[in-house]
């Protein structure tokens, strides 16, 4: 019965989509828009079938921004975190970079690119650059509140049972943090593909933003809106891996997790 | 044991740590300028990755004062910025009233809004040069487009957490629908819905920096680029810095704004307010 109610939703869904792309098409034909405005749906679908299948162009700009893009964004978590733990544990540092925590957050990461393109030329190293720039913020940020985050409670309990500080800091403070640090990951990871991209437009040879920038100056539009969607899809695949990494490992965010967890753990121990 | 790990912020008064904090920020300058100086064979090389802090004093009083080049990329930047910011908050504050107003609509708009954020938004750049051309327009469209995910995300978080004994008292009092929308819903949720302003904004700068990056006569996204061309670098940092001070300026701007806009935050400006209401409907406390 569930299925079939999920089914359901998932066909209206379905339906209102090819409705909107129908209704999208159908004025294109009856010459309501512009072909170098908005070109029609099909021509963006054939464009894609020809960019993935018939010259398979696309996956090797594909794999270039991607690689990019984990890199830049490992950068930027070790960084983040870095800071964010140390800044946790020592007062006085995060008493002085306080200040420079907020100048930093209220200059656009992105206005730096061309000191960044100058700095480290024209190949990967200034996008990952970049990607690490614009992504080190979220995780910092999110890394230190979640780990200034105090449950009392937990705390005295931790206290009476004599648990050492080494014990402390990996059962109740880290786990505590979990949530919010994935939080600032779910943001890092699709801010690395902003940076990523932007670097690209900059300065690049290959990758999914300049091969859009290409298409886009020489007016071919559906070729430039298939980049778009492929890049729509890159953003939905790095969302949903954080997405189901954070389900797995914050596992008792909710109910259903938890009881599933606790039911093997408990197979376990008896 | 204690773990003092966390905040046993003992409130350190400020005239015993600004000392601390600019002696800091003096040492960091002056190893900077030092590095600069002696850490470089190449005085060329030393210029281009680490200009000197002086030079970057010099090259900002250069074109803020005396060339006076900043101020038109300045408001360039801002208005393109600003227009795409308030576009973006039109258009996602209406889009999450909707949305929490009408189930059908919150339900078919939910696909298109996870598709939304999960691409980068900011890629559109090059597609809306190509439509709006090389202007104004292109740039405060892009700003528009990724600034209006903030305001629609925390607008409509804000509205549909709602207080359940507030509903009913206002319900029992008898509060029509449209009162139960203002007073309770929306005020309850302004605190989020002005971090979204915030967010808004950031974010607009970031689109109409990156559309000068594209494309674009003047702008502080032009002006950088091109002090990094000339391999002025000094002047690039100067340029940098007044975006950071004047992005500043307008987020203390919009604190303040929030500050007396939510007034029931700050427990003695709630009595400020509520002693002059009371004296306008006239009655004595």
């Amino acid at each position: 019965m569930k299925s079939l109610n999920l089914l359901i939703s998932f066909a209206k869904y379905a339906l209102s989509f090819v409705i909107a792309i129908g209704l999208w098409e159908a004025y294109a034909r009856f010459g309501g828009l512009n072909e170098l405005f908005l070109p029609r749906p099909s021509k963006i679908g054939a464009k894609l079938y020809n960019m993935f299948f018939e010259t398979g162009m696309i996956y090797w700009h594909f794999y270039v921004t991607m690689a990019q893009m984990a890199i830049g964004f490992t950068y930027g978590i070790i960084i983040g975190n870095t800071l964010a733990v140390l800044a946790a544990f020592n007062e006085s540092f995060r008493r002085y970079i306080a200040p420079y925590a907020v100048v930093f957050n209220v200059t656009p990461g992105i206005a730096v690119l061309p000191l960044i393109i100058a700095w480290f030329g024209f190949g990967w190293e200034s996008k990952i650059a970049l990607a690490t720039l614009v992504c080190f913020f979220p995780p910092f940020i999110n890394t230190l509140t979640g780990l200034l985050k105090k449950d009392d409670a937990a705390v005295e309990l931790f206290q009476t049972l004599g648990a050492s500080k080494y014990q402390f800091f990996w059962k109740q403070q880290l786990p505590n943090a979990l949530p919010e640090i994935f939080a600032g990951l779910k943001l890092a990871i699709t801010t690395a593909l902003l940076g990523t991209i932007v670097a690209q437009f900059g300065s690049a040879t290959e990758g999914v933003g300049i091969l859009m920038q290409r298409f886009a100056f020489s007016l071919d539009m559906a070729g430039s809106f298939a980049s778009l969607v492929t890049m729509a899809l890159m953003g939905l695949m790095v969302f949903t891996i954080a997405e189901v990494m954070d389900r797995r490992i914050v596992f008792w965010r909710d109910a259903k997790g938890l009881e599933r967890v606790s039911k093997k753990r408990s197979k376990k121990i008896a | 044991m204690s773990y003092s790990t966390t905040d046993q912020a003992k409130h350190v008064s400020v005239f015993r740590t600004l000392p601390v904090h600019l002696a800091i920020f003096a040492g960091l300058i002056l190893l900077w300028e030092f590095v600069n100086l002696y850490g470089f064979e190449d005085r060329i090389q030393a210029d281009m990755i680490a200009p000197r802090p002086t030079h970057i004093g010099l090259a900002m009083i250069d074109i803020f004062f005396i060339d006076k080049t900043v101020w038109h990329h300045l408001g360039s930047t801002f208005q393109k910025a600003l227009l795409g910011a308030s576009i973006g908050t039109v258009i996602g504050m209406g889009l999450a009233i909707s949305a929490t107003l009408s189930e059908t609509f919150r339900k078919y708009i939910k696909p298109w809004i996870i598709l939304m954020e999960a691409t980068p938004r900011i890629a559109v750049g090059p597609i809306f040069v190509a439509l709006l051309g090389f202007g104004l327009w292109s740039a405060v469209a892009l700003a528009a487009l990724v600034a209006f995910f903030g305001p629609f995300v925390n607008t409509f978080q804000g509205l549909m957490e709602i207080d359940e004994e507030s509903e009913e008292m206002f319900r029992s009092l008898g509060a029509s629908k449209f009162q139960t929308f203002w007073k309770l819903r929306f005020a309850s949720a302004l605190q989020l819905i002005s971090a979204g302003w915030k967010l808004a904004t950031a974010s607009a700068f970031g689109g109409a920096l990156v559309s000068e990056f594209i494309q674009a006569s003047e702008g502080m996204g032009v002006l950088i680029a091109q002090y990094v061309i000339m391999i002025t670098m000094d002047y690039a940092f100067a340029a940098l810095l007044s975006v950071t001070i004047f992005g500043y300026i307008l987020f203390k701007i919009m604190e303040y704004m929030d500050y007396h806009l939510i007034f029931w935050q700050n427990d003695l400006l709630m009595l400020k307010v509520s002693e002059k209401r009371r004296k306008k409907m006239g009655v004595s406390s």
